[in-house]
């Protein structure tokens, strides 16, 4: 795993182990609305505007050609082969291991620990678009580096782009919550609240960002907006949030340093995900049941994302056939 | 009881006033009954004849000068617009509101600072209007009015789609469960009463929720239909001929607009807003904001394409030949204004090449069809070079917003003090620019 799959072993995936079974159903139906792209050389995907009949035409290319990456539209097109006339598009959150900020194992590319970190945001993020948001028919992708959520809510499909990154902000946690609250028929006064004495809604899962991040911190991070005698005493004090004594927390930093916190906490929410992705109406996504050659493993639909186990349900068999 | 329609002129009560009205000629004309409600409007100051208005047409354009006071001057007083209040003269505000979103639409863009201005003024009347309504009588309205509008019981968020989409509100305000939003007091205890250890739930749904929310809601609808509304008689203005009043009208406002702003702050004088003033001239370093000015330092793999070629190429263009896009045609092309391209090859591409070149690794040391993606994005087409016979086969891009920077390029937007109050790089270069030639002036004149 995680080595280069050579000519050799892509075409054994694709003859012998690879099935159109394996090809979810939210990907079979409406296939010939869908763009489909590939990467013949390890180079990116600049095999574009392909289409397929169905799927027996999908399944014969990918015995023949073998290629080192397929991907599929998340657009629906009348017309796919020219990417015109387009209908709608799968809503996406991007998460890609190596690409979280704040990661326990800070290796360099992607490990057992970062992936497991990555399945615990995305389960973390499922829960919300459907606790919260309302979002239904989500599916969740293994990618072989992370994992796409691709959604598939009618609403959000015809959504345009600034709408996707509305719902984005809330989801991600990428906005700082309200503190202060007026409201003439408590009374005249304002209140201040900070997130964390709020248990509900969006201060909830503020919260709930917050301290995940703050629990996977190593120390050495540089995050904008935190120095290091911050970073230090956030280390420090970090140990009341296991029992959720915030209060006592935030005065150990003080107040003014609390709003730094916040602040690079709602940026680091963000680039957790890829946002440019989540915002796209015409992007294509590694195909599921497609072999991520780079790190020769399946690209595969999560059935259960409480036990999944990358290591056990996404590697080829030819993996365990290499003689090194 | 205040009127339905003194809140939402949309509603059927709103259109039936507006179809009773009658001849849009005597809009200019004095109107006493108007007059009388006025003088004897409750708290109103008359300090001066000027003060009241005398006309719907007066009345239309007191509505803008309130908003505008409102927001800009230090001195404001509001009881010098006391009768924007005064729910008795609902007819006539009604009847304001229609020709002024009419003279609007006609007038200026959609998305025009003008027209932002009217849009979020209708918002900010509706929550004060609201606000002043006895409690017991205030909680009737909003709910017979969001109603009237498009809700029956609980609200999901996605009814509201186009209002958070267009950022009048923001998820983030809502308290929301499995897609609904959480407005009465039975439907958030039975939801969050056991979250609440320290405090009393039914306090907190005061605080959180009560008819606060419900009042933003209401007046984020309503700010979103007047939006829509004037797009409406924008489109049907290509059908129908438009009262040559309401054209008069329109152009009265884009004199006076400006003219009442610039009473509070001279960077906005002049017709255009900020855009109207700001001329095309050398580009200056110092004036860009920090986002453009990281991105010229160079930028790390993975986000350099975007850094260059979305944003950096359309900021540098836009900010050397037409600053004031946003508030001009925006169907111009750059030999508009770089008749034989010398400045776009002489300044604007060497400064977006340094750029690249800055780049770790060099953007074009791995990525060479970046350069056509540059030249595509000034209008050009996808060709090496910049020639005037391929230019309109691409759009020339307008530069990125803040917003999609923060999407796109979060990595480059860490905002300082300039960037206050902006929402597009451009504005905050514009800004910086005026202040830095104010202040050469003044030392030259020291």
């Amino acid at each position: 795993m995680f080595s280069k799959a050579t000519l050799k072993e892509r075409r054994q995936y694709y003859r012998e182990e690879w099935s159109v079974k394996d090809l979810p159903d939210f990907i079979t139906d409406n296939i010939t609305k869908r763009e489909f792209g590939f990467d013949h050389l390890g180079q990116g995907p600049n095999d574009r505007y392909r289409t397929f009949k169905g799927k027996e035409s999908l399944r014969k290319f990918l015995r023949y050609k073998a290629p080192f990456a397929a991907y599929i539209s998340v657009a629906f097109y009348n017309n796919p082969k020219k990417r015109q006339d387009w209908l709608k598009a799968e809503y996406i959150f991007d998460v890609d291991a190596k690409d979280i900020p704040i990661r326990s194992c800070q290796c360099d590319s992607v490990c057992e620990v970062c992936l497991g970190e990555a399945l615990e945001i995305v389960n973390t993020l499922i829960d919300d678009l459907e606790g919260d948001l309302g979002l239904n028919n989500i599916h969740l992708i293994y990618s072989g580096r992370g994992y796409h959520i691709r959604i598939l809510d009618e609403e959000m499909m015809t959504a345009g782009s600034e709408l996707r990154g509305e719902v984005l902000k809330y989801a991600a946690g990428a906005e700082i919550p309200n503190t202060t609250f007026s409201n003439s028929s408590a009374s005249n006064t304002s209140f201040n609240f900070e997130h964390f004495s709020i248990p509900v809604g969006y201060s909830r899962l503020f919260t709930q960002k917050v301290k995940y991040n703050i629990q996977h911190l190593v120390g050495n991070e540089q995050l904008d907006g935190i120095n290091p005698k911050l970073m230090k005493d956030i280390m420090k004090y970090r140990h009341f949030l296991d029992d959720n004594k915030w209060g006592l927390f935030k005065s150990n930093i003080g107040p003014r340093r609390y709003k730094n916190l916040v602040e690079a906490m709602a940026k680091v929410n963000l680039s957790t995900i890829d946002a440019k992705v989540s915002i796209d109406l015409k992007r294509i996504l590694r195909l599921p049941s497609s072999l991520h050659s780079k790190v020769s493993m399946k690209c595969v639909e999560v059935k259960n994302r409480e036990t999944f186990d990358p290591f056990k349900e996404a590697v080829p068999k030819f993996v365990y056939e290499r003689k090194d | 009881m205040v009127s339905l329609s003194f809140i939402n002129p949309l509603s059927n009560e709103g259109r039936e006033i507006l179809k009773d009205y009658g001849d849009l000629n005597q809009l200019d004309n004095e109107d006493e009954s108007l007059i009388e409600e006025v003088i004897h409007t409750q708290n109103q100051k008359i300090s001066d004849d000027d003060i009241i208005p005398k006309s719907y047409k007066q009345l239309a354009l007191k509505r803008i000068q309130w908003a505008i006071e409102k927001k800009n001057n230090k001195n404001y007083s509001q009881q010098e617009f006391e009768y924007l209040f005064n729910g008795d003269l609902y007819r006539q505000d009604v009847v304001a509101f229609h020709i002024l979103s009419q003279a609007i639409a006609m007038e200026f863009n959609i998305t025009s600072r003008e027209t932002r201005l009217f849009i979020e003024s209708q918002g900010r009347l509706i929550e004060e209007r609201l606000a002043k309504i006895p409690p017991a009588n205030r909680s009737e309205i909003i709910d017979d009015t969001l109603r009237e509008i498009q809700t029956d019981g609980s609200i999901n968020w996605k009814t509201l789609k186009d209002v958070i989409a267009s950022k009048k509100l923001s998820l983030t305000q809502l308290l929301l469960d499995k897609g609904e939003i959480v407005l009465e007091s039975d439907d958030f205890l039975y939801k969050f009463e056991d979250a609440f250890q320290d405090r009393p739930a039914e306090k907190m749904y005061d605080i959180l929720v009560g008819e606060k929310l419900k009042e933003v809601i209401l007046s984020r609808l309503i700010m979103q239909k007047t939006e829509e509304y004037i797009k409406r008689i924008k489109e049907m203005s290509k059908i129908i001929e438009i009262h040559p009043v309401i054209i008069e009208l329109g152009e009265e406002l884009k004199e006076f607009i400006p003219t009442e702003i610039s009473k509070y702050n001279t960077y906005f004088a002049g017709s255009g807003g900020i855009y109207g003033t700001v001329k095309a001239g050398k580009l200056i370093r110092e004036a860009f904001p920090p986002c453009i000015q990281k991105t010229i330092e160079g930028v790390s793999s993975g986000g350099r394409n975007d850094a260059i070629v979305l944003l950096l190429t359309s900021f540098v263009s836009y900010a050397r030949l037409y600053p004031r896009i946003f508030a001009a045609d925006s169907s111009v092309k750059v030999s508009d204004i770089d008749a034989d391209l010398s400045i776009t090859e002489n300044e604007i591409l060497p400064l977006i090449y340094e750029a690249a070149d800055n780049c770790s690794p060099p953007l074009f040391d791995d990525q060479p069809q970046e350069k056509i993606n540059i030249i595509s994005k000034l209008g050009f087409g996808m060709h090496e070079e910049v020639n005037l016979e391929n230019e309109g086969e691409t759009k020339w891009y307008t530069p990125m917003s803040c917003e999609k920077i923060k999407i796109h390029l979060p990595h480059l937007c860490q905002p300082d003090k300039s960037c206050k109050g902006i929402n597009n790089p451009l504005s905050c270069y514009t800004r910086n620019k005026f202040q830095l030639d104010k202040s050469k002036k003044a030392e030259k004149s020291d």
